[in-house]
């Protein structure tokens, strides 16, 4: 497992890139904040909602803004694997050593995965169905209630082991 | 002046969150900071959507209640801004970057009070309406300076070449996507046109069908 992660998690040429342009690391850090900030903005009006904030909200009407949330994971996943792939350029670290080495990483790896998993339970256990139907100032179900709980829980210690990464400890 | 920054640098309350190796320092200041901002910008750049009408589904009046969380956000931010800036306020002080980040976020706070003011003035419009120039005005002001902020903020740590080759790569994306964007409205507006005036020309067939 260990050669076939050293061989596909170091890309040469997101290297070259950030090697040869210097504002390309700066540029997508911001990027990656950009997407935090839209992803956190949409998911969390929606966690806020089910919660019972902002009730006035038809849950529907909130949906509309997924596709933006979307946009900006999309954006965090993007920029994020350039970090990854390109970190070699940046620290003179191989990327399967910070992964393997720094806690805070695979913390936040972990909890991206497990906000993942809580958003496939919320759609397979039929919650986003039945909070579809919910017109202003009705209550959402507790379940939907503890998915949207769980999911700002989530998104926020995603944000918190992101900040704790470049404290980590790497063992080359 | 300098023996004064000198002295806030070295206290004892921002050299203990500068070296001490525990998470709780340093990097969970960091991490408030970027809870703040995450709920600050995220969250009024939802009623800048709406307000904008890219999102016309979203009842605007609703929108208001979000603005405490956004005032809390503000303050997480401008707390821990001023701690992080203790830390390091020489160097931060004589880097024309952290000045450009600030000016950023006074724009955008000034042009988020005034978006609030020109949405929510009237109580009693309609949820659907489409909110007025005036608003849209500042939702766009709002949200450049929001991107300068958070651009300012990543590159204060660069060196001040990198700086210049970042904001000229921000300039020229900026006016490519500004074009494109043109491009897909005034082509959108055109489509919408045409369908328009197929649904008249076909409801006035109708209508003549219908006297014959």
């Amino acid at each position: 497992m260990e050669p076939f992660l050293r061989y596909w998690m170091r890309w040469p040429s997101v290297e070259h890139l950030i090697y040869r342009y210097l504002w390309v690391w700066g540029v997508c850090q911001s990027l990656h904040f950009v997407g935090m900030a839209l992803l956190i903005g949409t998911v969390g009006i929606l966690d806020l909602r089910l919660l019972g904030m902002a009730k006035q909200f038809p849950v529907a009407a909130i949906k509309k803004l997924i596709p933006w949330g979307v946009f900006g994971f999309v954006l965090c996943l993007a920029t994020g694997l350039l970090f990854i792939t390109g970190i070699y350029a940046n620290v003179n670290i191989h990327p399967y050593v910070v992964l393997k080495s720094d806690v805070f990483l695979q913390l936040k790896l972990f909890f991206v995965v497990l906000a993942g998993v809580n958003l496939l339970l919320f759609y397979v256990t039929g919650m986003s169905k039945a909070v579809d139907r919910l017109e202003a100032g009705e209550e959402a179900p507790p379940l939907a209630k503890f998915f949207a709980g769980a999911s700002l829980f989530l998104w926020i210690a995603v944000m918190y082991f992101a900040r704790l990464i470049p404290s980590g400890k790497f063992q080359p | 002046m300098q023996e004064f920054l000198e002295s806030i640098e070295n206290s004892g309350f921002s050299s203990y969150l500068r070296e001490t190796p525990s998470v709780l320092g340093y990097s969970t200041v960091l991490a408030l900071h970027t809870f703040g901002m995450a709920f600050l910008v995220g969250l009024s750049g939802v009623i800048a959507l709406r307000v904008l009408g890219i999102v016309p589904e979203l009842p605007l009046k609703p929108l208001k209640k979000l603005m405490p969380i956004i005032i809390i956000g503000f303050w997480v931010n401008a707390v821990t801004g001023v701690i992080l800036t203790t830390l390091a306020i020489r160097s931060l002080l004589a880097n024309w970057d952290f000045y450009v980040k600030l000016a950023a976020i006074v724009v955008a706070i000034v042009a988020l009070t005034k978006m609030r003011h020109a949405a929510f003035a009237d109580p009693n419009v309609a949820d659907d309406t489409p909110a007025s120039a005036d608003a849209r005005r500042w939702a766009k002001l709002m949200l450049l300076s929001w991107f300068l902020a958070v651009l300012g903020g990543r590159l204060t740590a660069y060196a001040t070449y990198i700086r210049i080759q970042s904001a000229a790569a921000v300039a020229v994306a900026a006016i490519l996507l500004v074009l494109l964007a043109n491009i897909l409205v005034r082509r959108s507006r055109s489509t919408a046109a045409a369908r328009r005036a197929s649904l008249a020309t076909a409801g006035s067939t109708r209508k003549l069908e219908a006297r014959v």
